[in-house]
């Protein structure tokens, strides 16, 4: 906070902090100066000069956005002079201005021309002069048009995306009059634009424009405008959904609310088509014949309730196992672990968590002993120094990493451990590309140098690690062999690079880790994660404001769902099954008996199917996941779906895994759905119905609770989701403080322990959670991989996501937007490979290995090292998982994603 | 021309973008700067290709167009607007057959207005690549036009030798 | 009859430019020598007493802006010294006369003042029309590093500096120093929003100085000479001399240097031989576009930065762009007009807009028969909002020749 000083302006004694600006400041105390280029996002530009006022020891007139605020300083806002001069340049800026104006975009400058009574032509000085200026209009971007005939050439698009997005997409080319705004060579379609829309939303006059559903919008005829949590990926960025006629015409990014500030990505912002697609579970699906049919909701939820009290009645309740989702709410989650846990009987119950940052989870647990991010997403902004491993967040995290590149912008480092380039590697200060597998190594010869160079946080070692320097010197043995020559003979990282990364992650005063799947999906995932908490304890870049260990989360609510229970090995909160006194806890609050609560540790999702495949389990119940695509070694889990008895899925499409089903039940998308969900930094943000559920398609939550009441189980009686989130809030300790009354404007983050709790942005200020408070160090060796390429399987496959496509793509790819930037599925080899192997670039090939093969289109690049492969896993027509391995970390039970060996082979044809 | 052989006798830095730009497109026997050579320029300086054609759009000295060998700035500055720049443009039309911004069907030349060369004690003066041309007359002009062709005409026969 | 005075052209015509030995037999680098045994502190005040004021066109204390950027952001790692290069001033060519023809003079005024502000970087941002300018001014840097003027340990000294040149691509703007940096730093050429100065934030954010080649060229001769010898030159508040760049229907068009305080009369018709044969004088445009219109009631006025503001007129940067009766004012302020829209940046909307409104009421001035009186006054009255909204010294420019061509030429009107 800077001194509180006194300003006046036109009389008006106002109190603000010195250094402010002083546009701004005038803007809050309700002095509404004109002015079309300021943006409180952005830098100052004084390019429109309207917001100009007179001060006080300075000549003339001066534009108040380029003015600081200082002690007495006393300010002429409105004279009459003032007001001339700013309408004359409204007169000029009308001349240069194509009027056209079609009631879709909120229109600054139309509001101040009729502010200074400039509408009726007869009013202006200056006659029209814009149609002689030759101003194009660029519609080849899938998602936006460009008109410059009504572009004022303010700036604010540009700096949107330089300063607020950090892409510097945009520019202007020509100058004087004739300049306008470009991208790329002067064809958007043909730019490095992504689509996030921050140009469009930061637009004033209508300029920049969305191409998809313009037609529908009329902002006069907007019914409502919602705010809520955007359904993709784990920021939780906070949406403003404009609803006409029931449906969404516009996705917005909430100005002022975090974790986002009105910032989007293309998900985001263009994503929304699908809730309205035709595609849309309406009605019950019943398999008869092996055939779907409509069914009613009687039908179908007392057939489904019959045969879970079959299989219960004939084989046990280890029969029985639940898949619960990461897109559902937390109080959809919480209800449908508890199903598990009383109608079940057993702990059976997980989710996709499993598959993404298991290994992680474990791990910090274990050394620190909270699975989340242990920052505020601000802190991607505040560090000197942040280590991005496996994570590609540009892609993944597209918002997450705004906030990385806003901090390199103000000097602070990036360094990027990837085998795959990524888009951030253009923003780092050191990219280190290690081949697949080898992390451990790397990180313990970045260790080595760290050691080697004497620069560990000895304080921090012996005041907040368990064991102090004692144990420190076993990891220091360890790492003793880890020369950064060995180093480099393992990973193929040179020498150099490690002890620059090394000496820079370590020096720096505030040092964050981005982590991400890249470390987390392998078989020695968990240890992967040591290694790299090793490495922040030593140098003490825990537990303070801008350092930490943060594994962004790949959907909405992951976080939440295993926060309020989802897992076999939890309850909510965290708190292990075997608990016995938070069995009786629980079961007191559930108002069951302690022995009905199993204190046996559930199974794992690979290990679901692995159990049904043996023919353990017999029937199960998936709300809103997609194994059939997810799953590792496809080919396995489809044999293990085709045993079970009976399936049921609930879900808003059909999915690679309903062919499976024996029943469907349609449920209720993001923006069907009151509730909350919790983001990567731990934020309980609301989720808000905007539109009605399509057709029949029920709630989640109330699906759950009538298949309990048809087996003749009451688990609840709930009001409503604020309910639900009450019990939540009972359950589960580090959340006991919020409600949904408390977040209703921002979210909290946990942990929260009472209503007058404010939240916790970071982690570990005072103490790890740990029973001593302390954190572990747990030193791990390098372990080279059991799957080898070899003469027959070459390659060593890697897979993940891309921005434009997410997940199994059940919603993404009912965008039209989306699509029209990436609907193919691909594999990148790099060009050297690619010479060698006589393929060519976008020809058909197919990938071949012990565990399966698929086809799909060949793309060479120099994004991939040599022998190495890359995959989204997006595309049911070419599902990499045919080939990915359910061997599985033993630690945490995650599948190795990002390793599976095959060997590519020509197809004689080319793709369109 | 060697994109990469020119770059690199520079570090990689936006500062450089204009020396850069200035040497690429004087390497090319155009005297532009097309659009594959740009995305070079791009990666080369880590930057976005907005920001590489953006810069070019400002400066009038470079272009994305192609032109032609012997590029003529004729100034059209208030001194030699005042001393005749209309009289050379008529002058160099009927010398060389073209207009403004356009190139001679041999490819030679390329007539192209500028702002002030510095060089108003000879006004009115013409720029021909490097070189000024002041104190000009429909005589001084065919003069020195035919002198440049003649120049490269000997410079095409050797190099057809 | 009044005389050159040549002191930063006085080894003009008397060496080669290309050789560095050259200019060291005239006595060249003594200045720097000397300034090497000097603290900084002395360098400033020595050119701060001699009362140099820039030449680039403002005239602003050149040894007060040394002082500013030598004592901003004492913390800073870097400081920057550019050299401003970028001419383009119509009518005006006098730093290109040093350039090619001396350039180690300038050159070595640069490292003196490089000297006094502990600068850690030069640059010369030099326009791209100027080739040989660029090509003189690399090889003197080139022969300057192989004597060790340049480089690492500088004469033995410990003092490491270098500079760089910067070409220009065809901007006028980039001479305008805010916009020059941005620029300079592979930018499109927009001006900054000022405050801060280059003296506080500069290159990349740091203090900078920067100053235009003939002011830099005038430091040797302070150095060597003394600020007394140099302030009893020239008038009391211009002291020194000046170049000038004389062009239009004069005898010997061309560069004289001289002592400010001449007057306009003894340019014209000493230095430069008079008006051509069979014509008369009718007005002159001092300063180049954004300079005024004067006609000849101000032949005989001093030539000195304040003496020619009183007069409502400007020295600028030294152009003095001789008319004859033939020639019309209209004619010549429309293409000064003109010029400005052509290099109007675009980025605020007075300049950018008003730019071409002005040139459209020029038509407008042109063709009507009567009422002209109204449309100059509205052509006066909006280039002054212009000046008074505009946010660099571009869209400040218009109204220059605008009011004095109305105020000394009645045809005008």
């Amino acid at each position: 906070m800077g001194n509180q000083i006194s300003i006046k302006i036109d009389g008006k004694s106002i109190t603000t902090e010195e250094g402010r600006n002083l546009l701004q400041v005038a803007r809050e105390n309700g002095i509404n100066i004109p002015g079309l280029c300021y943006h409180r996002k952005l830098t100052p530009t004084g390019a429109c000069r309207l917001c100009l006022c007179k001060i006080t020891d300075i000549r003339g007139m001066i534009a108040s956005c380029t003015i600081r605020v200082k002690e007495g300083m006393e300010v002429i806002a409105f004279d009459e002079e003032l007001e001339q001069t700013r309408k004359f340049l409204l007169d000029y800026l009308l001349s240069e201005h194509n009027e056209h104006y079609d009631a879709s975009y909120e229109d600054e400058f139309r509001e101040l021309k009729h502010r200074y009574q400039l509408d009726d032509p007869a009013n202006r000085k200056f006659t029209p002069i814009w149609q002689d200026l030759g101003y194009p209009v660029d519609g080849t971007s899938p998602v936006l048009i460009y008109d410059a005939s009504k572009c004022i050439k303010c700036f604010r698009c540009i700096k949107a995306c330089d300063e607020v997005q950090g892409k510097n997409v945009l520019s202007f080319t020509n100058r004087g009059i004739t300049s306008y705004i470009i991208a790329g060579f002067d064809k958007w379609n043909e730019s490095e634009c992504d689509g996030c829309g921050e140009c469009i939303q930061l637009c004033p006059t209508g300029a920049i424009v969305e191409k998809p559903h313009r037609e529908k919008i009329d902002l006069e005829k907007i019914d409502e405008k919602v705010t809520t949590t955007c359904p993709y990926c784990g920021v939780g960025c906070q949406l403003e959904l404009f609803v006409s006629n029931g449906r969404i015409v516009r996705s917005n990014g909430a100005e002022g609310l975090p974790p986002n500030d009105g910032r989007l990505c293309v998900k985001g912002r263009f994503g929304y088509d699908f809730v309205h697609s035709p595609d849309r579970l309406t009605t019950p699906l019943i398999k008869r014949n092996g055939k779907f049919e409509e069914a009613s909701w009687d039908e179908a939820l007392d057939l489904v309730a019959g045969k879970f009290s079959q299989i219960l009645d004939e084989h046990g309740s280890q029969a029985l196992a639940g898949y619960s989702s990461a897109k559902a709410t937390n109080e959809d989650n919480y209800l449908f672990q508890k199903f598990v846990r009383l109608v079940f009987g057993n702990n059976n119950v997980d989710y996709c968590t499993r598959l993404c940052h298991a290994s992680t989870v474990v791990a910090m647990l274990k050394s620190i002993g909270d699975g989340a991010g242990s920052n505020s997403i601000e802190d991607y902004e505040r560090a000197d120094c942040i280590l991005v491993t496996g994570n590609n967040m540009i892609d993944t995290h597209p918002v997450t990493a705004t906030f990385a590149k806003r901090g390199r912008n103000r000097g602070g480092k990036i360094i990027v451990i990837d085998p795959k380039w990524t888009p951030l590697v253009r923003h780092a200060d050191i990219w280190l590309q290690p081949r697949l597998g080898t992390d451990v190594a790397l990180l313990n010869g970045m260790m080595h140098v760290i050691i080697r160079e004497g620069l560990i946080d000895e304080d921090f070692i012996s005041s907040r690690v368990e064991g102090g320097m004692d144990t420190f010197s076993q990891l220091k043995e360890l790492t003793e062999k880890y020369t950064p020559e060995m180093a480099e003979e393992i990973t193929s990282v040179p020498v150099g690079l490690i002890e620059e990364a090394a000496i820079l992650f370590a020096r720096s005063k505030k040092s964050l880790v981005a982590t991400g799947m890249g470390l987390s999906q392998q078989v020695i995932g968990t240890n992967n994660v040591f290694s790299l908490l090793n490495m922040l304890l030593i140098t003490g870049h825990l537990g303070k404001e801008g350092s930490g260990i943060n594994p962004p989360r790949g959907q909405n609510n992951v976080q939440g769902a295993s926060d309020v229970g989802t897992s076999p090995l939890t309850y909510p909160g965290y708190i292990p099954v075997g608990d016995d006194d938070n069995r009786r806890r629980i079961a007191e609050l559930w108002g069951v008996p302690y022995e009905s609560l199993s204190g046996e540790t559930g199974l794992t999702t690979v290990e679901i199917v692995q159990a049904a495949h043996k023919g353990i389990i017999k029937g199960m119940y998936i709300m809103g996941e997609n194994p059939m695509l997810t799953d590792p070694n496809l080919n396995h889990t489809e044999e293990a779906f085709r045993k079970l008895d009976f399936l049921v899925i609930q879900d808003i499409f059909q999915t690679d895994t309903t062919p499976y089903a024996d029943v469907i039940l349609p449920a209720t998308s993001f923006a069907e759905k009151n509730g909350t969900v919790v983001n990567s930094d731990r934020r309980v943000l609301r989720v808000r119905k905007a539109v009605d559920p399509p057709g029949e398609a029920r709630q989640d939550w109330e699906i759950i609770l009538e298949i309990a009441r048809r087996m003749g189980r009451n688990i609840g009686e709930y009001a409503g989701e604020a309910a639900i989130f009450d019990e939540i809030a009972m359950a589960t300790p580090m959340m006991a403080g919020i409600s949904h009354d408390r977040i209703e404007e921002k979210g909290i983050q946990w942990p929260c322990y009472t209503k007058d709790h404010p939240g916790t942005p970071t982690l570990f200020l005072e103490g790890f959670n740990t029973p001593s408070g302390k954190a572990r160090i747990h030193p791990v060796e390098y372990i080279e991989q059991e799957e080898k390429p070899d003469n027959d399987y070459p390659f060593v496959l890697n897979s993940g996501r891309i921005l434009y496509q997410y997940h199994t793509a059940t919603m993404s790819r009912r965008n039209k937007s989306l699509n029209d930037f990436a609907n193919e599925a691909y594999v990148l080899m790099h060009p050297d490979d690619a010479a060698r192997h006589e393929l060519t670039d976008r020809s058909r090939v197919r990938l071949v290995n012990r565990r399966g093969e698929l086809e799909t289109s060949l793309r060479i690049s120099d994004e991939v090292a040599r022998g190495e492969l890359f995959m989204p896993f997006h595309f049911s027509e070419s599902p990499v998982n045919k080939l990915t391995r359910d061997n599985l970390d033993p630690h945490s039970r995650i599948p190795p994603y990002k390793f599976s060996v095959c060997r590519v082979e020509s197809l004689q044809y080319v793709s369109d | 021309m060697d994109i990469h052989k020119i770059m690199s006798g520079y570090t990689p830095g936006m500062e450089n973008i204009l020396n850069i730009l200035h040497d690429l497109q004087d390497a090319h026997p155009m005297n532009y700067l097309p659009e594959h050579t740009l995305r070079e320029v791009a990666r080369y300086l880590n930057t976005t290709l907005s920001s590489v054609y953006g810069v070019i759009g400002y400066y009038t000295m470079l272009s994305t167009k192609p032109r032609a060998r012997h590029i003529i700035r004729v100034c059209q500055s208030p001194v030699c607007h005042l001393m005749g720049t209309n009289t050379v443009v008529e002058a160099l039309r009927k010398h060389l057959g073209v207009g403004l911004n356009e190139p001679t069907p041999d490819g030679l030349f390329w007539v192209e207005l500028s702002e002030c060369t510095g060089t108003c004690e000879v006004a009115p003066a013409i720029m021909i690549d490097r070189e000024i041309y002041g104190d000009l007359s429909e005589n001084a002009i065919g003069n020195i036009i035919s002198m440049i062709r003649e120049k490269s005409g000997k410079v095409k026969k050797e190099a057809g030798h | 009859m009044i005389k050159e005075n040549r002191i930063v052209l006085k080894n003009l015509g008397l060496i080669d430019p290309e050789r560095i030995d050259d200019y060291i037999s005239a006595g060249g680098y003594e200045s720097f020598k000397k300034a090497l045994r000097m603290e900084p502190d002395e360098i400033i005040d020595e050119i701060i007493e001699s009362g140099l004021r820039g030449r680039g066109g403002a005239g602003f204390s050149t040894g007060l802006k040394e002082r500013f950027t030598s004592e901003a952001c004492l913390a800073c790692e870097n400081r920057y010294i550019i050299c401003n290069a970028d001419e383009g001033e119509p009518g005006t060519f006098k730093d290109r006369i040093i350039m090619e023809n001396d350039p180690h003079m300038y050159l070595e005024g640069m490292m003196i003042a490089a000297l006094a502000i502990q600068a850690t970087r030069g640059y010369i941002y030099i326009r791209g029309e100027y080739y040989r300018s660029i090509e003189r001014t690399q090889k003197a840097l080139e022969d300057m590093r192989s004597r060790n003027i340049l480089g690492d340990n500088i004469l033995g000294t410990g003092m490491s500096f270098d500079i760089e040149i910067k070409r220009g691509a065809g901007s006028y703007l980039c001479g305008e120093e805010l916009t020059l940096i941005e620029s300079l730093e592979g930018k499109r050429g927009y001006p900054r929003i000022k405050p801060p100065f280059p003296a506080e934030k500069g290159l990349w954010g740091f203090p900078t100085l920067m100053n235009n080649v003939e002011s830099f060229a005038c430091i040797p001769p302070i150095i060597s000479n003394g600020s007394m010898w140099y302030s009893s030159l020239g008038t009391k508040t211009s002291p020194g001399t000046k170049i000038f760049t004389i062009s239009g229907p004069v005898r010997k068009p061309g560069f004289y240097e001289v002592e400010l305080g001449v007057t306009l009369r003894g340019l014209i018709f000493d230095l430069a031989g008079g008006m051509v044969e069979g014509k008369k004088f009718k007005a002159a445009v001092l300063g180049g576009a954004a300079g005024t219109f004067v006609d000849e009631s101000l032949l005989d006025e001093p030539l000195g930065f304040d003496e020619m503001k009183e007069k409502g007129a400007t020295l600028g940067s030294g152009a003095i762009i001789v008319m004859d009766e033939t020639m019309s004012i209209w004619e010549m302020l429309n293409s000064i007009l003109r010029f400005f829209e052509h290099e109007s940046c675009g980025k605020c909307i007075p300049c950018r807009i008003g730019s071409k409104h002005l040139l459209k009421l020029m038509q407008e001035v042109k063709n009507s028969k009567n009422g002209k009186g109204l449309l100059t006054g509205n052509l006066v009255a909006q280039a002054e909002i212009m000046a008074r909204t505009s946010l660099c010294p571009l869209g400040q420019s218009h109204i220059l020749p605008i009011r004095s061509a109305v105020q000394y030429f009645p045809e005008v009107k």
